[in-house]
């Protein structure tokens, strides 16, 4: 029997793959958080690490292509947006909540200043990124 | 940047999914390049002047000039 190889086959075999493979990211992130409620915390590890393991099967092991240079594009300009409202954010907010606490004014909970503190690593390691990528051989 | 892969398709009487297949991309690609959403990388461009045998400057219109 010959194989159905059109693309309209083609086009179905990356729809059930793409599913596949955001369906075992959404298994993973809301078995996670069902078991994280539950309070069955090795169950919600395995079950997150489950969903990305067969998510990066699907991606890995299929021989169909799943994402085009349109995809990364489209990654790339999510990202960029992401960083200008984060910086954005952090820009503003981060001179303030310490001049705020300077002044004893205000006392801010550990949340902001662990996000604050991380969005800042994340920008520093931009940084180093960028340089190495600028200035790479 | 403005484009007539829409026309030569036609022309060529073929779908969205069988130009996609035949220089690797996804229809969806396609869709965005024919809708002037997206503008393809030059390798693409290229393999797209290959497929419909002409010139790339044949398909895409870039609008440009040096002033």
């Amino acid at each position: 029997m010959i194989p159905d190889v059109s693309p309209e086959s083609r086009l179905e075999k990356v729809r059930f793959y793409r599913r596949l493979l955001y369906g075992c990211l959404a298994v993973g992130i809301v078995g996670f958080l069902v078991a994280e409620t539950l309070e069955y915390p090795l169950v919600a590890v395995t079950v997150y690490w489950g969903g990305l393991f067969g998510m990066l099967a699907v991606k890995f092991g299929t021989s169909v292509r799943l994402f085009d240079e349109r995809d990364r594009a489209l990654e790339r300009r999510a990202s960029n947006v992401t960083m200008y409202l984060v910086g954005g954010a952090l820009i503003v907010a981060a001179p303030a909540v310490f001049v705020l606490e300077a002044t004893g004014r205000y006392e801010a909970p550990p949340a902001v200043s662990g996000a604050i503190f991380g969005f800042s690593m994340m920008f520093l390691l931009f940084g180093a990124v960028f340089l190495v990528l600028r200035y790479r051989p | 940047m403005k484009n007539d892969i829409r026309r030569r398709r036609e022309a060529s009487d073929l779908s969205q999914a069988d130009l996609a297949e035949a220089v690797g991309v996804t229809r969806q690609t396609i869709n965005a390049i024919e809708r002037d959403r997206y503008d393809p990388s030059i390798e693409l461009a290229f393999k797209l002047a290959l497929f419909f045998d002409c010139h790339i400057e044949e398909i895409f219109d870039p609008d440009v000039d040096l002033g």
